[in-house]
């Protein structure tokens, strides 16, 4: 094992315990339990995976992977928690982040299927890094749609769930092209590719650590009520509106160019 | 390939969103009565400052390069046309602003909701993206042929202003801010006061 690695792996740890550490004590672990379930299974996991690497080396490599895709499961819970708080009362933005997720997820356990249904020696173990970079694409995706709603909506974030984003999208991101990367050019790149991820992992630990050092609840931004019936009125009276007048000076402005 | 292609731009998308998210201002007052004044004040400067016809007319009437044409010298002439296409694409880029405005004033109304028609919501972001498309290709066509190269367009482009700044005196009713009470932050105060 290089210092690189020793300091990587030690220095996950310590944040991994600092995040669990401060949710404890600030007595929020179940605002965000989602979140503290895949951080504590990455915790166990890591030092689990520490003493194996220690007692019997030649059986950390299967391992790593067998815990790398439990961990990677929990991780889209990170996901689902951030789509919870983000839209809160917003039903339907809600459900259109749950749909990406779903379908996302569900095409690329679909692909997995296929495989092994067609592939006889296709194997998800072997094929781990292939398997790992479908996932990450698909957290990735979802991740982007969650974004791009925020975004066009102007919706307010809360410090927790604005640094869980930050801290998952860089890790994340971060796999995707290390991933590639290495499944391109090969074995060659593996020491570079442990470099990169074990870096943005760190840097994602930070970001985590930073973000969620304290409870801040999401900003009470006016949240939108779903009991009041006159909302639904009142949003088809305003999407109808701009509607009408989008219709008419893009019909007339449609004309001038085409003369 | 392809496939390594694809992954590599969703890695480097996801990067580049969340470079855009980790660096974005903050949010403004959901509702706030500056933001419904700002929207009241474009959409006026829309109806009454940018599309009524006289002004339309006056930017691309011809009779004025007619009559450079018979009493000035070149020089002048030439200024004139610089001057006019200057003018004529300054005020294509406010109606674009304008219709921009137009847009957050949606979003931001429309967060408020809990419950928003997807279809709905689909149709209007492509109707303002293919909006603001040919407001884009206006302003080319004004920079390539000048405002005087095409007697058609500055003829619709005059209709239109007059159209739709009646289409906009009645269909903008919602926004009239003394129907509004910002102050109470109710979502139904604010897109349904009709």
């Amino acid at each position: 094992m290089t210092i690189f690695t020793q300091f990587v792996w030690l220095g996950g740890l310590l944040l991994e315990g600092i995040i669990l550490v401060r949710a404890i004590y600030g007595k929020f672990l179940a605002k965000y339990s989602l979140f503290y379930l895949y951080i504590g299974s990455v915790f166990l996991g890591s030092i689990f995976l520490y003493v194996i690497n220690i007692v019997m080396p030649l059986k950390k490599i299967p391992l790593y992977w067998s815990v790398n895709f439990i961990t990677l499961s929990l991780g889209c819970g990170v996901i689902f928690e951030i789509s919870r708080h983000v839209f809160g009362h917003r039903v339907t933005l809600d459900r259109v982040a749950r749909w990406s997720m779903a379908i996302a997820f569900g095409s690329i356990f679909l692909l997995v299927a296929i495989h092994a249904f067609l592939l006889p020696r296709w194997n998800p173990i072997t094929n781990s890094a292939d398997l790992e970079r479908d996932l990450r694409i698909a957290q990735a995706i979802v991740l982007m749609t969650i974004l791009f709603l925020t975004g066009y909506y102007a919706i307010e974030i809360g410090k927790n769930i604005r640094g869980m984003i930050l801290g998952l999208g860089v890790y994340v991101g971060a796999s995707i092209l290390s991933l590639t990367v290495r499944l391109l050019i090969g074995p060659r790149f593996s020491t570079t590719w442990q470099i990169i991820q074990s870096s943005a992992y760190l840097a994602a630990l930070s970001i985590w650590a930073i973000a969620l050092w304290s409870y801040e609840p999401e900003p009470p931004s006016k949240r939108p009520s779903d009991s009041d019936r006159r909302h639904d009125d009142g949003y088809k009276t305003l999407a109808g509106q701009t509607q009408e007048v989008l219709d008419s000076i893009n019909e007339q402005l449609e004309g001038t160019t085409a003369r | 390939m392809i496939q390594f292609a694809l992954s590599l731009l969703v890695g480097f998308a996801l990067l580049l969103i969340l470079y855009f998210f980790a660096r974005g201002g903050k949010v403004s007052a959901e509702g706030s009565a500056k933001q419904l004044r700002e929207a009241r004040q474009t959409l006026d400067s829309l109806q009454f400052g940018l599309l009524p016809s006289d002004l339309v007319h006056r930017i691309f009437a011809r009779e004025d390069l007619e009559y450079i044409r018979r009493a000035a010298p070149p020089q002048v002439q030439s200024l004139f046309l610089s001057e006019r296409k200057d003018i004529s694409l300054a005020w294509v880029r406010r109606v674009r602003g304008a219709i921009l405005s137009l847009l957050r004033f949606h979003r931001g109304h429309a967060r408020l909701y809990a419950q928003l028609n997807l279809s709905t919501e689909l149709l209007l972001a492509l109707n303002f993206a293919r909006l603001l498309m040919v407001c884009r290709l206006l302003e080319i066509a004004l920079y390539l042929r000048g405002p005087y190269a095409a007697p058609g367009m500055v003829r619709t482009v005059a209709a239109t202003a007059g159209k739709v700044c009646t289409i906009s005196e009645k269909s903008l009713v919602f926004l009239k801010v003394n129907q509004i009470d910002p102050l109470k932050n109710n979502p139904s105060h604010h897109g349904a006061s009709v």
